[in-house]
């Protein structure tokens, strides 16, 4: 059974969780992102985010453990409690994809103590594309409005908890989300070579944009930093991207993916069928941040739609 | 997965080559042939390097001097500490490759791995059929693991190969592929087994299919930038393969399109 907010007393709900929580929401700066929240009232629920909610589960550089001596130091993993609210469809779906592949104790912690609370697409926009991408319902509270309430509907027995005292609904309300936005056709393995793809290649800047605002990019390098004075420092994860030529560069200098052509596809391949062939599941949410990050408005989407495949849709 | 290392002490170093030394680690981790590990010093970084010794006291990290690990690696001495974790990776598999004829091609310190093999050989002899090895240098001042190679030359039909060699009658002279081309290889219920830059070992497959030996007897040693060897960090995928999980031994008709893929202009 739903429970019902008053969309006027969500202010003072989430005032309440931040007793006991630190709560991540959006917030519109000068583009929309997540933050973890001072005031409720900072709270910009209209949009979805153009910079990803990542950064709270995979820092830009995170410590792995420090030295000193040529000793390894224990790092201790914060355990703060957390929620996140007002993520979309495709931004719990995100962390489901990272889930699969990040296994180090940092993040796992991270998962553990955070809480999601979801929030219904009012307004997808042109970008958005993901009723494509066989999504999964995941959350631990999801909030649906409707008239001047909130219907949430409860996932798991941490967001029972957090709800527990508010009035049970007379209805349950449920929306699918409308998208203007579609990916026809996910079944391109043999359309690699496919010369609909040089338009995209040609006004691609290899600026690895699309990786940064991607929610399910997690590329990373594993560097040491050393204080220049002492004998000590710390061993990083830090993000990188496919798109960067030094990413796959070994020692003595080869680089195997040397074209842009080969990095641009290793991107949108990974996305739709690489990740999938492993997994069974799409890399890619349909966001459609990376086609709203792009300086040069590629839209591998629309080349997919017209790259016409005897065989059909895959699934 | 952790990415924290373990200690390991230097047991001793070898120099073969103006930037090829043997370091002989004391270690538990016992990596099976083909299979490798995180070799790093605390303030510099980690390397993906693979042991060319098979036991399970200590690993053999043969090294050239091409990066900055190594590049300290290169100054430590007996009995100061590295940090090592793994073993990670499939290895030579010994279900497809056991009771097979095999060709082992290797040139520079791609002998590595294939070396580590050699040693699985030699302890269960029984297990394969005739095992012919080729191994290439530069010339003989790169020759490496020499002592080991006199004694394998007297085990196997071994052949090594200069590229440059002024003299006569102790080596063959020429890149390995080219000497390959010239052996007489028996190809029925024999698997290929490669290592070394792709174009030594694209040449050297061209020769085993020449000869009838299929793509998928056929095992390459791919060499990519493996960073968290735990299939997260991205940078060793093969389109959707990850160098450090479903290799770094792969057979070739496996990788084969999906390299053609990646290094297309």
């Amino acid at each position: 059974m739903q429970k019902i907010i008053e969309k006027k007393e969500l202010n003072n709900f989430v005032k309440s969780l931040m007793k006991n929580y630190e709560v991540i929401a959006p917030v519109k700066r000068k583009i929309a992102r997540f933050e973890i929240l001072k005031n409720p009232e900072d709270m910009y629920l209209d949009e979805i985010t153009l910079v990803p909610l990542k950064q709270f589960f995979l820092p830009e550089n995170e410590t792995l453990f420090d030295f000193k001596n040529n000793k390894i130091k224990k790092n201790k993993t914060e355990g703060r409690k957390r929620i996140v609210f007002g993520l979309r469809k495709c931004d719990l779906n995100a962390l489901l994809v990272l889930d699969r592949v990040m296994s180090y104790p940092e993040y796992i912690k991270k998962r553990q103590n955070t809480i999601l609370v979801g929030l219904y697409c009012e307004k997808p926009d042109e970008f958005c594309f993901c009723n494509s991408m066989e999504l999964e319902e995941h959350y631990d509270l999801f909030f649906y409005a409707s008239g001047d309430k909130y219907y949430i509907s409860i996932g798991s027995k941490k967001g029972a908890l957090l709800v527990r005292n508010l009035d049970n609904a007379d209805k349950e309300v449920k929306k699918e989300i409308k998208n203007f936005k579609k990916l026809e056709n996910k079944n391109i393995e043999k359309d690699y070579s496919n010369k609909k793809w040089d338009e995209d290649v040609e006004k691609c800047l290899s600026c690895s944009a699309c990786t940064v605002f991607c929610p399910t990019c997690n590329c990373f390098d594993i560097q040491d930093v050393k204080e220049l004075s002492e004998n000590s420092g710390k061993r990083i994860k830090t993000q990188s991207s496919c798109q960067l030529k030094s990413f796959s560069e070994v020692a003595g200098g080869k680089i195997f993916r040397e074209s842009r052509a080969s990095r641009f596809k290793h991107f949108v391949y990974h996305k739709i069928v690489f990740y999938n062939k492993r997994f069974n599941k799409y890399m890619c949410v349909g966001c459609g941040r990376c086609l709203r990050a792009c300086p040069t408005r590629i839209d591998w989407v629309e080349t997919i739609n017209s790259i016409k495949s005897k065989k059909g849709d895959k699934k | 997965m952790t990415y924290e290392p373990s200690e390991a002490k230097i047991i001793s170093v070898k120099k073969y080559a103006e930037d090829v030394k043997l370091f002989k680690v004391k270690t538990k981790i016992n990596p099976l042939p083909g299979q490798f590990f995180q070799l790093s010093i605390l303030g510099i970084g980690e390397c993906p390097l693979a042991s060319c010794s098979y036991n399970k006291k200590y690993a053999d990290v043969l090294v050239k001097n091409s990066g900055s690990v190594t590049n300290t690696l290169f100054n430590l001495k007996k009995g100061d500490g590295v940090f090592i974790r793994g073993p990670y990776g499939r290895g030579y598999n010994f279900k497809e490759i056991e009771g097979k004829n095999l060709v082992l091609a290797a040139g520079g310190t791609g002998i590595a791995p294939v070396a580590s093999l050699i040693d699985y050989i030699e302890q269960n002899r029984k297990n394969f059929g005739e095992i012919k090895i080729l191994f290439g240098f530069k010339d003989e001042s790169f020759i490496l693991l020499g002592d080991r190679i006199e004694r394998w030359k007297k085990k196997f039909d071994f052949t090594l190969c200069l590229d440059k060699y002024a003299g006569k009658l102790k080596y063959e002279v020429g890149l390995l592929p080219d000497i390959l081309k010239k052996k007489k290889i028996n190809s029925e219920n024999t698997c290929g087994v490669l290592c070394g830059p792709e174009i030594m070992m694209k040449s050297a497959t061209a020769k085993l299919n020449s000869v009838g030996i299929k793509n998928d007897k056929i095992y390459w040693n791919m060499e990519r930038r493996m960073e968290c060897a735990a299939g997260s960090c991205g940078r060793c995928l093969i389109q959707d393969l990850y160098t450090c999980k479903d290799g770094p031994v792969f057979r070739y008709d496996i990788i084969k399109e999906k390299l053609e893929n990646e290094s297309a202009k």
